[in-house]
């Protein structure tokens, strides 16, 4: 481990909580501008962040009538961000099921070049049947066959990419996210930058500890896997007014949004279920079983139920209407004392920040935490390369070949 | 000198041997200068791959903000969702001030696998079906869905959203898109008249670039708008001419006259001196419309062709 940590922005557009665009002082309609997204990028090189990352699905947002999605095609995002910034390194979410690789590989490796060097790719397969609609599909493929045409496409663009030889940091950082079987697989065979969702510390440690021992499996260095799990940050100068801020969040969420969000990543019809009763077990399935919906997240809400099993309407509250990742509530000397710690017990090797609001959340972050992380000497104070490879520690691997076993693919065409 | 302006774009590309992004952002700086109505960006040159234009042009807007961009781009390779989201984010982006040269071509690996008539092989039906969907999709969530009420919990009045459900012989494509329309209504949607034929032109391009050396161009433009149901004012004819660096503008001049040219796509000698020249140089002296407030403006196109989407769907 590296003796300082890793730091993302996702700029989730206006937020990760259900009611982040209804925060006091914010403008509702802000991200579907595009100076809310370079603002914040020109905020996280100032304050000396490894990279941004954007989050994307290929669709309009069912949930749209009560919380923003994301409005803009993440490559052209990064290129307009590339445009107006030096050294901040940017993260693009693809999806493999619905790109042709050839299109995609050249697309990626010139968003490299015209960033100097700069670039990740997130891959991520896309689930949902609402995505696959609009790329002539009745339904979406099936889990693990989604999984297969993404080891196989990874292996063919970064191929791509290695034949170009104009990349300043070698080839752009393969990114991946994904808490399944077939996803961890993925992620110890080619990721490079790991994004994870953990809740709990054990957990998590565990996790990093089992994509690390993928990856010597494989035949690869520990060392060139960075883990990120995903943090959401509520900041107070007070705790009594962190706390506060959390409350405010809760009032502001939508709770039309809350229910149909937590019934799509459940599977599950929410109605008839009684809002001070707790979920009852025999709904909920195994994690690998689930079609429809992210496994990750599926798999995160079902820890909860299951290990502290709150009412519906707790665990509403709990979850905030976001994606489900941890949220840490306090001062900025508490939110670094826990960041600190999951990063010393090898949890983490960094995080990937979802801000409570964007713009105001973003604004705290790097006014308070960021300081406090770098007087700790757990964060920089400036750049020392020019590179997303290089502001992440990472050297250049060697070209994954024969990633997946093809058979079954060429089996199921 | 002409007394009126008239829409003069400037083609070059970035990468590929042509220009470095450096170079491409001093062309830029200066094309915006001499008030050019808008770069035209290659997507490929000859056998070589540039930057990929609809990249180069969101690079490129992110620096110069009253410049207008014409990205080129085939329907081979990129499935229609994806290749109007990336337009129309820029578009947005950049205020209104891009449009998409589509190049006729083949399909992607995407779409292939659920081509609905796998017997439709034919390019320009393909891009007529391409093109009616682009547009369709850039419509389907109108701006003024935007409400932002935050005290009644109303993000977007979701009733003007409307998914396309296209199923044509090419594509499948359900929608809407995920981002509002544009300043301009949606981007600008040319095409090279050597590629397609004029009936297909007609229908589905507000652009249509041709030889400024053929002097039919605008007659059988003319004509064909006349058979689709559409006006000579819903389309701007572009002469596509190489010019030399210490050019006037005379011959120009003569060949818009003369061949009832909308306006002009110059094509400068290769490398940023060449296209420095021509920008610095010829340019002024063609009394130049920039794209204000909007690329659609600075072509002389009616503010929003909502006929387009009818006569296309």
């Amino acid at each position: 481990m590296s003796a300082q940590l890793h730091l993302n922005v996702n700029i989730l557009n206006a937020g990760v909580f259900g009611g982040s665009w209804r925060f006091p002082g914010t403008d509702p309609l802000a991200s579907f501008s595009i100076d809310h997204y370079t603002s914040i990028a020109r905020k996280a090189e100032a304050a000396k962040l490894d990279a941004v990352f954007l989050a994307d699905t290929p669709v309009l947002d069912p949930q749209l009538r009560h919380r923003p999605g994301n409005s803009f095609e993440p490559t052209t995002v990064l290129a307009r961000i590339a445009a107006q910034t030096e050294r901040i390194g940017l993260i693009g979410t693809l999806s493999s099921s619905y790109n042709d690789p050839a299109e995609l590989g050249r697309r990626l490796g010139d968003l490299d070049l015209l960033s100097g060097g700069r670039f990740g790719w997130n891959v991520v397969t896309t689930a949902g049947p609402v995505a696959a609609a609009n790329f002539g599909r009745l339904g979406e493929p099936e889990h693990a066959l989604r999984y297969r045409r993404a080891a196989e496409m990874v292996e063919q663009v970064v191929a791509t990419w290695d034949e170009r030889a104009d990349s300043p940091q070698g080839r752009p950082v393969v990114v991946q996210a994904g808490g399944s079987t077939d996803g961890k697989r993925l992620a110890s065979r080619v990721g490079e930058v790991i994004f994870s969702a953990e809740q709990d510390l054990a957990k998590a440690v565990a996790f990093r500890t089992e994509l690390r021992a993928g990856a010597r499996e494989w035949g690869r260095s520990p060392e060139e896997l960075v883990v990120l799990p995903g943090v959401s940050t509520v900041l107070g100068s007070t705790e009594a007014e962190a706390r506060e801020r959390r409350e405010v969040l809760d009032d502001v969420l939508p709770q039309a949004y809350a229910r149909q969000r937590l019934a799509g990543q459940l599977g599950f019809s929410l109605e008839g279920l009684d809002d001070d009763a707790s979920i009852p077990a025999e709904l909920l399935h195994d994690p690998d079983r689930v079609g429809g919906t992210t496994q990750t997240f599926y798999r995160i809400v079902r820890d909860i139920i299951e290990c502290e099993n709150p009412t519906l309407r707790q665990l509403l509250r709990k979850l905030g209407g976001g994606g489900g990742h941890r949220i840490v509530v306090g001062t900025p000397e508490q939110v670094a004392d826990d960041l600190e710690t999951w990063f010393r017990q090898g949890a983490a090797d960094g995080f990937n920040v979802m801000p409570d609001v964007l713009p105001s959340g973003f604004d705290e972050f790097v006014d308070h935490l960021v300081p406090e992380l770098q007087r700790r000497g757990l964060f920089r104070t400036e750049y020392t390369g020019t590179t997303l490879r290089e502001h992440l520690g990472l050297g250049l691997p060697g070209v994954p070949s024969g990633v997946w076993d093809r058979s079954p693919l060429e089996a199921a065409r | 000198m002409s007394t009126q302006t008239i829409p003069v774009l400037v083609e070059v590309a970035v990468g590929g041997g042509a220009l470095t992004v450096a170079e491409a952002d001093r062309v830029a700086e200066a094309a915006q200068e001499a008030g050019v109505t808008a770069l035209r960006l290659l997507d490929t040159l000859g056998e070589r791959s540039t930057v990929e234009a609809t990249l180069a042009a969101a690079y490129l807007a992110g620096r110069h903000d009253r410049l207008g961009f014409l990205a080129d781009a085939s329907t081979t390779r990129n499935a229609p969702y994806n290749l109007a989201r990336r337009v129309l984010s820029v578009d947005r982006a950049a205020a209104g001030r891009l449009g998409l040269l589509l190049h006729p071509g083949s399909g992607d690996e995407v779409s292939d696998a659920t081509t609905p008539d796998t017997t439709a092989t034919v390019a320009g039906e393909r891009w007529s079906e391409y093109a009616g969907l682009l547009a369709r999709l850039w419509e389907s969530f109108p701006r003024e869905a935007l409400l932002g009420d935050a005290e009644r919990a109303l993000l977007v009045d979701d009733a003007l959203i409307a998914a396309v459900g296209h199923e044509g012989r090419y594509y499948r494509v359900a929608g809407p898109l995920d981002g509002p329309t544009s300043l301009q209504g949606r981007p600008v949607v040319a095409a090279d008249a050597r590629e397609l034929g004029w009936d297909e032109l007609a229908t589905g391009a507000d652009v249509v670039v041709v030889d400024a050396d053929r002097a039919d161009g605008a007659a059988a433009l003319s004509a064909a708008l006349e058979r689709v149901g559409r006006r000579r004012s819903d389309v701007a004819l572009l002469g596509r001419i190489p010019v030399a660096a210490t050019e006037g503008a005379g011959r120009l001049l003569d060949r818009l006259a003369g061949h009832d040219l909308d306006g002009l796509v110059l094509v400068p000698p290769g490398g940023a001196d060449g296209a420095l020249a021509v920008i610095r140089h010829l340019v002024p002296q063609l009394s130049p419309s920039p794209a204000e407030p909007t690329l659609r403006a600075g072509l002389g196109l009616t503010p929003v062709a909502a006929r387009l989407t009818e006569a296309v769907a």
